[in-house]
């Protein structure tokens, strides 16, 4: 008992710090108090990725406290403007993608991957972003990568025989329709918030 | 013994990282999910989230980033420009950093008056 309590006390100790890795100067001397997030480059074969995608950075870079621009009217304006896909908006001079938005920043993330591996009772579901912050005027100010991997945990039915075909059945789910959303949503989380790749609180986090 | 310190120490441990959230997103990112997962339900998304703005405003709650924007952009889309502008404007008032989009915005669609966008 008393163990348990000192290993609880231990984790409370540690459970919030975050070793320090990632060089914030640029970051903190840009100030940035508003985030341009640009549709994704998408590396991988599913087309939906990065419309997907789009939908889970808003909320963690306003909860850092950020001004996040509207990301579905941001992706209109960039079609009105000819930009259809990430590849021709990464490519625009940052200047330029800054100053049609008045932005402070431009959130260029990658999608290296967004797939499911079958194997005979088991699926593992991966995801995999590179992440890049430039600002206005061009410094890169953060880049990070992050993977996200899930695989069904085999259940325990008891009986072994049981045991493989709950584990095959799980599996044929997670193949019928992968969730990537979930992982993704806890990528952005832990990559912005609690890994060493931390980025620092934006102007409304720390008035409140 | 103190199941009730072992049980605040483990709530101390799941909250004490958690940082207090500041804006009610009213299932925002799901909505705009499903926009492009279901492109039927977009006018049903609409209605959800415009019922959680007016919610927020008649709680005088501050209304998250990019909200009245999205929501402003789905009524153009929709064919209501009146609407749409009404929405920029907020955002606008609510956020100074959305002041030059939404300027360009309102003016682009003062400029072309009959042209109904549909996407």
């Amino acid at each position: 008992m008393k163990a348990f309590i000192a290993l609880l006390a231990a984790l409370l100790v540690t459970g919030c710090a975050t070793p320090v890795k990632t060089d914030l100067s640029a970051f903190r001397a840009a100030n940035p108090r508003s985030i341009l997030v640009v549709p994704a480059v998408n590396k991988t074969l599913n087309v939906d990725a990065p419309n997907y995608l789009l939908t889970t950075l808003t909320v963690p870079l306003a909860e850092k406290g950020f001004y996040v621009f509207p990301v579905h009217t941001a992706r209109t304006v960039l079609e009105q403007e000819g930009f259809y896909e990430g590849d021709a908006i990464h490519q625009q001079p940052p200047q330029a993608l800054a100053s049609l938005f008045g932005a402070d920043a431009i959130l260029y993330v990658t999608i290296n991957r967004w797939d499911a591996q079958y194997a005979l009772i088991t699926t593992t579901v991966t995801v995999n972003f590179d992440y890049r912050l430039v600002s206005k005027d061009g410094t890169e100010l953060w880049k990070a990568n992050k993977q996200m991997q899930y695989a069904p945990q085999n259940q325990n039915a008891g009986h072994p025989l049981a045991t493989l075909l709950v584990a095959a059945v799980t599996a044929a789910m997670t193949r019928a329709d992968p969730n990537y959303l979930p992982l993704a949503v806890m990528a952005n989380e832990q990559v912005f918030n609690t890994d060493a790749t931390a980025i620092p609180a934006g102007p409304y986090r720390l008035v409140n | 013994m103190h199941k009730s310190m072992l049980f605040s120490a483990a709530l101390l441990m799941l909250g004490g990282c958690a940082q207090k959230g500041l804006y009610d997103w009213g299932g925002y990112s799901g909505l705009m999910y499903q926009n492009y997962k279901k492109p039927e339900s977009v006018s049903a998304n609409l209605v959800l989230l415009q019922t959680h703005v007016t919610a927020l405003e008649g709680r005088s709650t501050k209304v998250a980033p990019g909200l009245y924007a999205d929501l402003g952009t789905l009524y153009l889309q929709a064919g209501d420009r009146v609407r749409a502008v009404e929405n920029y404007r907020k955002e606008r008032a609510a956020w100074p950093e959305s002041a030059g989009l939404m300027d360009g915005m309102i003016k682009t669609l003062a400029n072309n008056p009959g042209e109904e966008k549909k996407t």
